[in-house]
């Protein structure tokens, strides 16, 4: 559909697509600078409003000397990463063989185990953390990275992305390899991987930024400080009388960009690897 | 949603019958062992006191006045939050849509705020939101407003929280609408257009409908996220000002790893899915009357 786009028309559209960015970006660029502040600056220049409420007048990495120095920031940030790790591969063989399945090939019992994902993908996880905890708890895996690591390693979501892409692939890519007398576990990797980047980028990252970010789990699983991520350590830049604002900001500035680093080099495969899901129409 | 095209399999032939069984083993295992048990085991265990099938669970949980109001939050919470984020999500999507120059910087930009973990948004949000010293409060003294309270403003937490959170979420969904309004045939907008159809008659006669499986992933997906939002609670608010901000999640939350209430947060999560279960019905008749699945 080919629209010619008015001059008049062209303004307004820039003028609204730049306010809204403002407004997603602000919050960001807002503890990102006050990351770089010093501790006494931090509340200082709030009133009047001015050019240094938000940007600071000493520019300091002090905060983030602090954070790694003094509370060992280094060990959560270690953790995340482990986790994510672990998970993100694991994650994305076991939910693309099972797409895989679903796709191409008929079986017996396969709506009521489509209908079963489904569900999963449906319910959050957070739903189920408390019985999950007790299931964890039996099983001597509180306070330990299996324990941390094991309920995320398989998503529904990803699952669900990876069998509406694989079924948009054509037929013949298949039977070319059935005819060549490849079997199944070279079909996928030959054939079917090379195909499905953009679906396998698209889970990697939605995988990535749940995992990195996931709260709740973490917090009852992973009290203990040589297993605590960082989404939890946050909330330890406080104790009984004070909280630590800077250390606060600047853990959180580390926290917010991992997964936007992420997921920028990556954003085009992403758009193209949600449209082709076929969560369309 | 999902399409049913598969009808008779992608191959003429069937190797060995067990392959697919083998293939989808080990997301079945995780997906049974901890999600499918855990939700199944909490149900059941709400209908049991010290090993005996009992009721008392319940009959305490429906006299507490706490869980009443906590219900009532997050209903007020849901029926606002919803179709705001879906409104604000299809504006989004439709912006976005627009081929100009520069789009896909916005379309990026708009997502950033979902890769942000909600607990460093809860944070940022509520420096941002600090009475005596949160940037918003500067901002508003710029137009002569007094200081507002925000999170510790009984009138105000609610709404704070919901704005954060759709501050948060809308990219997300924007993406799987945008996915949504690509897929739409183009045609249609031609023989609208050449019928003499105005942008919002467009809108509503052929985006809004052509769309409804999109929409309905949306809505569902989304209900089920917001209906268990408690970081927020948990990060800024604990509850308050006047528990008005105590969502059923936080019920749980506390329930269980504060009071040692194993049973009462049994009791509350299975109240929590069959409140999600009912909502995403009514959302099912609602979007899917005219479409067969």
């Amino acid at each position: 559909m080919q629209k010619k786009y008015r001059t008049a028309a062209l303004v307004v559209l820039y003028t609204v697509l730049v306010l809204i960015a403002v407004i997603a970006l602000f919050p960001m660029l807002y503890i990102l600078m006050a990351s770089f502040r010093t501790d006494k600056e931090i509340f200082a220049y709030n009133l009047p409003f001015g050019f240094h409420t938000i940007f600071p007048k000493v520019w300091t990495l002090a905060s983030y000397h602090d954070i790694f120095a003094e509370y060992g920031f280094g060990v959560p940030l270690r953790n995340s990463f482990l986790v994510v790790l672990v998970c993100l591969p694991v994650n994305l063989l076991v939910a693309s063989v099972a797409g895989y399945a679903f796709a191409f090939f008929n079986f017996k019992g396969k709506k009521l185990l489509f209908a079963i994902f489904i569900v999963s993908f449906m319910v959050p996880a957070d739903s189920v953390a408390l019985p999950l905890y007790t299931l964890v708890n039996k099983m001597g895996l509180v306070n330990t990275f299996t324990g941390l690591i094991l309920p995320g390693v398989s998503s529904g979501l990803a699952m669900f992305l990876f069998t509406q892409f694989f079924r948009g692939i054509p037929k013949s890519f298949i039977e070319a390899g059935t005819v060549d007398g490849a079997n199944w576990g070279q079909i996928f990797t030959k054939i079917i991987m090379p195909l499905s980047v953009p679906v396998f980028i698209t889970a990697g990252l939605m995988v990535f930024v749940n995992s990195w970010n996931d709260y709740l789990w973490p917090l009852l699983c992973g009290r203990n400080e040589e297993v605590r991520t960082i989404q939890v350590a946050l909330g330890y830049f406080k104790d009984e009388n004070e909280t630590y604002w800077s250390y606060i900001y600047a853990a959180s500035s580390i926290s917010a960009l991992v997964p936007i680093l992420m997921f920028l080099p990556f954003q085009k495969y992403f758009v193209e690897g949600v449209t082709s899901s076929g969560i369309k129409g | 949603m999902v399409r049913q095209e598969m009808k008779e399999g992608r191959m003429g032939r069937r190797p060995t019958w067990m392959y697919p069984y083998l293939m989808l083993m080990p997301a079945l295992f995780f997906v049974l062992l901890f999600k499918i048990y855990p939700m199944v085991s909490v149900t059941i265990g709400s209908f049991f006191r010290n090993g005996r099938l009992s009721l008392r669970t319940y009959q305490i949980l429906f006299g507490d006045q706490t869980f009443w109001n906590s219900l009532w939050v997050t209903v007020q919470m849901n029926i606002i939050i919803i179709p705001l984020q879906v409104v604000i999500s299809l504006v989004l999507a439709l912006l976005v849509n627009n081929k100009v120059k520069g789009i896909g910087v916005f379309r990026s930009i708009y997502y950033i705020p979902v890769t942000m973990a909600i607990a460093v948004a809860s944070v940022t949000w509520s420096l941002m939101m600090n009475v005596n010293n949160g940037v918003f409060n500067s901002i508003l003294s710029v137009f002569g407003i007094p200081a507002q309270g925000f999170f510790t403003n009984p009138d105000q937490a609610l709404g704070c929280i919901i704005l954060m959170a759709s501050w948060k979420g809308c990219g997300y969904w924007m993406m799987y609408l945008l996915a949504g309004l690509k897929g739409i045939d183009g045609s249609l907008y031609e023989s609208a257009r050449l019928d003499g159809a105005g942008y919002f008659q467009r809108l509503f006669h052929i985006t809004i409908p052509m769309m409804s499986r999109t929409m309905l992933f949306v809505v569902v997906a989304n209900t089920t996220a917001n209906m268990l939002m408690f970081a927020p609670t948990k990060l800024i608010t604990e509850g308050g000002p006047a528990n008005r901000t105590n969502v059923l999640m936080y019920e749980v939350y506390k329930s269980a790893y504060r009071n040692g209430n194993q049973s009462r947060a049994g009791a509350i999560t299975a109240m929590l899915l069959v409140l999600i279960l009912f909502t995403v019905i009514i959302q099912f008749r609602m979007i899917n009357t005219h479409d067969g699945e």
